[in-house]
């Protein structure tokens, strides 16, 4: 009883109670603002908005170079994403099953790409590959997007793998299962979690990323944060609006697809050291 | 699993890691286009003597430290609230907290321009309220940069401390609370000390994070409160100087390797104290 007790009175404790509400307003409040100017009839982006209206949404979805944009990051997301794991998750069999050395050394190798500024490597994609070896742009974006996916792909499914017992694998062998059977019928569905949180993660770390794609855009194949980014220096109404609050919409959706599969909390522990 | 299996399950996975990131980085370390690794060199040193340029370094550590600052004073009450307390809403604001990882930065950044742009929520509430006769110039200051930043990289200060505080048993600030040590002083003597690998861990990302975001400076700060990464893109992309885009790249990741090498160190340090 007084165990609970104590617990609801650190709750009520006064100066990490008023820290606590200031960070979620920091962290929340202006999400609200963006809903709330999208339903504007005006069109200035003010609060409190002139007027509600779906006219912005409307001129959002009409509007080519977004939907264009909507295209090429989902395409680019999705592609960089199965790549990752079809490159990633025989990189985390052998790390974590193999008998190879310097695994650390390779681990750390793999994870590498997060440790570097994502800008300087966009600037180094851009001036190695597309200037240098004249690549298209598509291809470059696949190939940093994919590698920037990497570390999410090796380190999230390997703590799946970390948790699968290798007895269980080794059992299957021993009962008959061919090497690649026993991948796919006791492996696999171990990795399970561990593809889905990484799946997740890196798709929705390709399609929001700016640092990266920001030097290897062209007009043919623009990514939607940069093409967001550009409208709004343009011109400032309250069409952006209306696009950020579809692109909540859709990130509402993939959170809840993240709580109904492995749960929410969860997809985030295998990339946090 | 023999070595020569683990190699070939290695192999892809590397190859793309090379030409995906490894080699194009290494390659404009000492190859830009058309620019020698002398010139780079020389330009670096240049950079560090001139004032306008170490003005935007200092502005760009300036700028880290306080938004690490922030997140860690209003991340970490967080974190410990959510991770003591038994409420079920818990588990709701930690997943707001979460949830923010999810979206994109130029949705959570655009909220910005809507409360402190000139038509924004703050400057109608102060020329509203008869506060003050003309709305101040919030967007594109400094101020600006660091709410964005703090907006942006407090989920994952919130997280990071989330985890090290739930490994700490609750009985031990129990034991600190029933040897009559008051809330407070259990809290900085039991759940700080106890938690601070973690927040060693958390201000480290946060740092890192905050000096090389381009989105929230670009959109927030604008031509005036210029940063590392926006600098870095003017030189890429505006003015096609490749020997000032790699010297800028080079003291970005520098900075981040050394403050990440700091970090360890400290960790280390903390763990065998």
């Amino acid at each position: 009883m007084s165990a609970v007790m104590s617990r609801t009175a650190r709750l009520r404790h006064p100066v990490a109670g008023t820290l606590a509400v200031a960070g979620y307003v920091v962290m929340i409040v202006p999400i609200l603002f963006v809903v709330a100017t999208a339903f504007t009839a005006g069109s200035t982006l003010r609060f409190p908005p002139d007027g509600l209206s779906l006219r912005w949404f409307g001129e959002a979805v009409a509007y080519t170079p977004f939907m264009e944009a909507v295209v090429s990051s989902l395409q680019l997301a999705v592609l960089a994403t199965g790549l990752a794991l079809l490159l990633g998750v025989p990189v985390t069999l052998a790390i974590h099953r193999g008998k190879i050395p310097g695994k650390g050394l390779l681990e750390g190798l793999f994870l590498s790409p997060l440790v570097v500024p994502e800008l300087v490597v966009g600037l180094a994609l851009y001036q190695q590959l597309m200037i240098g070896l004249r690549l298209d742009n598509f291809t470059t974006l696949l190939l940093g997007h994919t590698a920037l996916l990497l570390p999410y792909a090796v380190r999230v499914t390997g703590a799946s793998l970390a948790l699968a017992d290798p007895a269980l694998e080794e059992a299957a062998r021993g009962l008959g299962a061919s090497p690649l059977r026993a991948f796919v019928t006791v492996t696999l569905p171990m990795l399970r979690p561990g593809l889905i949180s990484a799946g997740l993660l890196g798709f929705v770390t390709s399609f929001n990323n700016v640092p990266l794609s920001l030097l290897l855009q062209t007009r043919d194949f623009r990514t939607l944060p940069v093409t967001m980014l550009d409208y709004v220096q343009q011109s400032y109404d309250p069409m952006v609006a209306a696009a950020s609050t579809l692109v909540l919409a859709a990130t509402v959706v993939v959170a809840i697809v993240a709580e109904r599969t492995v749960g929410f909390a969860k997809i985030f522990g295998g990339i946090n050291r | 699993m023999r070595a020569r299996s683990s190699l070939l399950l290695l192999l892809p996975g590397l190859a793309f890691l090379c030409v995906g990131f490894l080699l194009p980085a290494v390659a404009m370390l000492f190859a830009p286009p058309g620019v020698s690794f002398a010139q780079v060199l020389e330009r670096m040193g240049a950079m560090l003597t001139d004032p306008y340029d170490l003005g935007i370094i200092w502005r760009t550590v300036r700028i880290g430290l306080i938004v690490t600052a922030l997140c860690v004073v209003l991340g970490f009450p967080i974190a410990s609230l959510l991770a003591r307390s038994q409420s079920r809403w818990s588990g709701v604001l930690l997943a707001l907290a979460i949830f923010p990882l999810l979206l994109s930065n130029v949705v959570r950044t655009f909220g910005w321009l809507v409360v402190l742009g000139s038509n924004g929520v703050i400057g109608q509430l102060l020329t509203g309220l008869g506060i003050v006769d003309e709305a101040p110039q919030l967007l594109y200051t400094e101020l600006a940069i660091v709410l964005g930043l703090v907006q942006l990289f407090l989920p994952l200060a919130v997280i990071t401390c989330y985890s090290a505080v739930a490994q700490v048993d609750p009985g031990l600030d129990e034991a600190a609370r029933g040897l009559g040590a008051s809330r407070t002083r259990a809290f900085w003597s039991v759940l700080v000390p106890l938690s601070l690998p973690g927040i060693v861990v958390a201000a480290t990302l946060v740092f890192a994070g905050s000096v090389t975001a381009y989105t929230t400076p670009y959109l927030l700060g604008g031509s005036s409160q210029r940063m590392l990464s926006t600098q870095l893109f003017s030189y890429a992309s505006v003015t096609v100087d490749w020997a000032a885009a790699s010297a800028t790249a080079i003291v970005m990741t520098v900075l981040v390797f050394l403050v990440s090498g700091i970090s360890t160190l400290v960790g280390r340090k903390g763990a065998t104290a």
